[in-house]
Formats: structure tokens, sequence, C-alpha cells
């Protein structure tokens, strides 16, 4: 009786000092953490630490401390990779992103038919495979035969040489992701512009604002916070480029293409130098943080925060 | 609705215009995918390139499934898309369920510890993660393939927040009848995520089956490549020869197909799930 008495509490305590449930939550929550701290955190910690060593995978490991990033930072090659991503990113948020706005505003007119087919299709291209359509890309951007140069042939103009001529490799591979992203970006403005109260526009109307000052007086300055969060969608996404100049020009001609991490693959992990790829993701890491960085504080994680 | 009595008809047709062909040039390329898988490689790069095939006929496809292990690919992509998407979805319904309708010591250090991970680029991890692959001795196995990639912090988002809309009476009511906490996820709260779950598993199962750049990393050897690695090897490989495009058309076009069908008929799963993971209104 005594034991009982002494027992009961301590039990109920036990179950209480970490949930009302006991350990149930905890088990819930043990397989993702477990799966999420052996194969994300672990290498990514991982990741900081080989930065400073020099290793090809079997032979021994040596501490090179900064002697990598001195390597990356002095390779001209690297400052290409940088630059040409950069070009992809600033296309992405100043041409790719206002299209998709202005198509998210198309799309939403109440006047127009079917639109949910048309959504659709813009949409289509998200969900193929980067490889099947870069290889598509590869015969419609052909010099002599492309479908993208046939009517520039059929004027007699000189076709351009997209892939291999230096000047327009980056306006190929630009018009190739923004062809992948732009239904993605239209989807999350579309959801926007579907937010906001259609008696904002008739208010505009009826004071005498045309389609265009609608667009700029109302649409854009209720949508900001919508257009920043993808703005930084848009920019991860161009940052961490890698399918298209790998297949449609293996980044280059004379790396006029190259992308960071194709560069961080092609020139850590295909030479074996893993030390110093780990470096390059590391330099990565740095700038997509403070990106996403920018985003949290803006946005809360995923636009969300309620109730935690 | 009132604004289309009095829309300028003229706007409303170049809006029509627009749009519609911004949408048909949208898709031509995927068209010209299909297009292209009927011809030979010679008719692929003829001018113009409009022109049809001299004859209609499957042969890229027949030598497709003859000249390459294009069967194991798709098996092998089909397999590890499908046991990561169940997996996933399991693991991040369990997880979300947890952090949505439990109060728990360290939930708020856990959950930080997740926010945080967003900011961590995969690419960062792609080598430790080969190494540590390595050293298990996990290289060229499915293991490598699908165990990293099922506990992603966005799907524990998406689940948090589907959950949240979990009455808790129900699960008060589960457990005065007696049902344990995993029996209420079960019976309780799985029918309640799941358009969360079918958004989540679109998205898994397609991130699974488009991916590139880990199995190119990870997987050796023709039979076990996955569709992306080996289609876009048949580009590779033909250094020197002419590059088979005709074949890989029609691999490309096989690859593509069923997911632009499958799209066609759960895209509102797939948007719904987009813009609740995130955007918040």
């Amino acid at each position: 009786m005594a034991s009982t008495t002494v027992a009961e509490p301590i039990a109920t305590q036990s179950r209480s000092r970490f949930s009302r449930y006991g350990c149930a939550p905890y088990v819930f929550i043990s397989p993702f953490f477990l799966l999420f701290g052996l194969f994300f955190l672990f290498p990514s910690l991982s990741a900081l630490i080989l930065g400073l060593f020099r290793w090809n995978g079997i032979g021994e490991i040596t501490w090179v401390g900064l002697a990598n990033y001195e390597r990356i930072f002095n390779d001209s090659v690297f400052w290409q990779a940088a630059g040409n991503t950069l070009t992809y990113t600033a296309a992405s948020v100043f041409i790719i992103m206002p299209l998709a706005l202005v198509l998210a505003v198309l799309l939403n007119a109440k006047t127009l038919r079917f639109a949910t087919v048309w959504r659709a299709m813009y949409f289509t291209p998200v969900v193929v495979s980067t490889v099947a359509t870069s290889l598509v890309f590869q015969i419609l951007l052909n010099e002599n035969s492309g479908l993208v140069n046939a009517p520039l042939i059929a004027l007699g103009f000189d076709p351009i040489d997209w892939l291999g001529d230096r000047a327009f490799v980056k306006t190929a591979l630009i018009m190739v992701i923004g062809w992948r992203s732009l239904g993605l970006l239209t989807i999350y403005f579309l959801a926007g512009l579907q937010s906001i109260p259609g008696e904002l526009y008739e208010a505009a109307e009826i004071d005498g604002a045309g389609t265009i000052q609608r667009f700029f007086n109302v649409t854009v300055p209720l949508l900001r916070p919508i257009i920043l969060f993808v703005s930084i969608i848009v920019m991860l996404q161009a940052i961490q480029v890698f399918d298209e100049p790998r297949i449609l020009t293996e980044g280059g001609p004379a790396n006029a293409s190259l992308s960071i991490v194709q560069y961080l693959y092609e020139r850590g992990f295909e030479r074996l130098r893993f030390g110093f790829a780990s470096s390059v993701g590391t330099v990565l890491f740095a700038v997509v943080f403070v990106i996403s960085f920018i985003q949290l504080r803006f946005f809360g994680t995923f636009g969300e925060d309620e109730g935690s | 609705m009132r604004r289309s009595s009095h829309a300028n008809p003229l706007a409303v047709f170049l809006l029509h215009v627009v749009v519609i062909s911004g949408a048909l040039i949208t898709v031509l390329p995927l068209l010209w995918m299909a297009y292209s898988s009927f011809k030979t490689t010679a008719e692929i790069f003829r001018y113009p390139p409009w022109l049809p095939p001299e004859t209609w006929s499957f042969h890229n496809y027949a030598s497709l499934l003859e000249g390459y292990t294009y069967d194991s690919w798709y098996g092998n992509s089909l397999l590890f898309a499908g046991a990561q998407t169940l997996l996933t979805l399991f693991f991040c319904s369990l997880a979300g369920f947890a952090f949505a309708k439990y109060t728990f010591k360290g939930k708020n250090i856990l959950f930080g510890l997740l926010i945080s991970s967003t900011l961590i680029p995969f690419q960062l991890m792609l080598i430790p993660l080969f190494i540590e692959m390595s050293q298990i001795g996990w290289v060229n196995t499915p293991y490598a393939m699908v165990l990293p990639w099922v506990a992603p912090a966005f799907g524990i988002f998406l689940m948090r927040q589907f959950a949240l809309a979990v009455p808790t009476e129900l699960l008060e009511a589960a457990r005065l009848d007696g049902a344990s906490e995993f029996r209420s996820y079960l019976q309780v709260v799985l029918p309640i995520l799941r358009p969360g779950l079918a958004a989540l598993g679109i998205w898994t199962f397609l991130s699974s089956w488009n991916s590139y750049i880990w199995p190119l990393m990870i997987l050796r050897g023709d039979v076990n490549l996955t569709l992306p690695v080996g289609v876009a090897g048949m580009e590779a490989q033909a250094a020197g020869s002419a590059t088979p495009f005709g074949e890989i058309m029609a691999a490309a076009t096989l690859m593509s197909v069923p997911v632009i069908v499958v799209f066609v008929f759960v895209q509102r799963y797939f948007i719904a799930g987009l813009t609740a993971g995130a955007v918040k209104f």
C-alpha cells in the first residue's frame, strides 16, 4: 500500500517531466531527427571542417588551414563561375520574376477563359526532368537546324551559335532556366493575387485608374511580401544551377557558362579533391546563408510562424 | 464578374492572344521532344526543322530498349522514388503531427534546429555525405539513394501545417477510448492529413524521379543507373561518334510522359502543397 502511494506520484511526475503524453512525441520525432542528424547535420558540419584539409578520399588527410580558400580565391575559373552564377541570378530576379508577375496578373484576369488550362500549360516544365528538357534544348538551340534559329535563317540572317558562342551562351541558359522556372513563380504570385480583395480594384477603377495604374498602385504594393519571398526563392534556385550548363554546354565554351555548383562538382568531386570541394561548398553556404537569413528575418520560416 | 460586362473586347482579345501564345510556346519544347523521338538523328538536325519524319515509326524506341538498359533505369527510378516517397510521408507526418499537437520539452529548440537547417544548401554536404556513404559501404546501393532524403525539413513544416487543423477534441476522445498515441496518429490524424500527404508525396516523388547530381555521384554500372543519369550518359558516352539524338529523345519522352499525365490529374494537390508550404496569407 505504502509503496503504491509513493510510486504513483513519481510515475506521473516522470511522465509529466517531459510531456503530458510520456515519450510519445519523442518517439514520433526520433526517426526524423535520427536521419536528419546522420545525413544532414553531420555531413554539413563535416564540410566546414573538411574544407581545412587536403584529402583525396583514400590517402592520408593533411591539415592545410586556409590554403583551400586561398586557392579558390586565386583561381580565375572560380571567379568566372561566380560571375556566371551572378548573371543567372540577376537575370532570374530582374527578368524572369517580373515576367512571372505579369503572367500571373494576366492569368488572374476575370475575363480570361479556361484559365486553369493555360495555367497548367505554363506549369508543365516544372515537373519534367531538367535532364530531359536540357537535351531537347540542345536540339532547339542547334546553330544550323534549331527551331530557335529557324526564323533568323528564314529571314536571311546569320544563325546564332547559342551554345558555342561566348557572347550568347549565357543568354541561352537564361532562356532555358527561365522556361523551366516561370510556371513555378507564377503559381506563387497567383496565390498571392487571389488573396487581394476584388473591391480594391473596383475602388481603383471607380477612381479612374487604368489597367497599368492598377497594376502599379494596387497589385505591386499589396504583393510586396510575396515579391520579396519569391525573389529569394529565385535567387537560391539560380545560385544552385547545375543540370542545364552541365548537359547543354559542359560549362563551355571556355567556362563561359560554368556555374558554381558545377565548379564544385567538377573541380572538387571528379578530381577527388574532397577538401577543396568542401571549401567551395562552404563558400556557397556562406552566400546562401546570408540570402536565406534575410528570408527568415522578413518572412518567417516558409512564410509561417504561428503556434511555435 | 461584373467587370467583364463592360470589359473592352479588344483588350480581352489581346489578353487571350498573349496568354495562349505564351502557353503554346511553353509546351512547345515538350511536344518537340515527342515529335523528335519519331525522327532519325539525321532528320532531327535537318533544315527546316519542322519537316516530318520520312516514315513515322517507333524505331528509336525499339533501339533504345535494345541498345541500352533503359528498362533497368526505369525500374530503378520507380523503386527509389517510390521508397523515398513512402518513407518521407511516414517520417514527416509522424514528426509534423508531434510538432503540431504536443507540447514537450525541447520542442522549440528542435524546431529552431529545423528552421536553421533551411539555411544550408545541400551542395555543402554533398562531398562529406558521399564520403560518409563510402565509409559505411553504401556507395551504389539503394540505401544511399533513398535514406539521406527521407527527412526533409520542408516536409515536416508542410505536415505540421496540415496537422494544426486536427481538432484537439478528437485526439482527447481517442485517448478516452483508450487508443494509444500511435493509434490516434494512424486512425485520427492520417485521414485528416490526406491532402497534405498528397502534396508532399507528389513533390517527393518528382524530386526523386528528376534528381541528377546525387545519383550521378553515387551510382556505378550501367544497369544500376536512374533515368536522368542514364539518359544524360547516352549523350556523354557518344563522344567521338555521332550522338544518338533519336534514341535520346525517345528516352526523354518515355521518362516525361507519365509525369506529365499524372501532373494533369493531381495538379490541384501539387499546387496546394506548394503554396500552403510556402506562402502565408
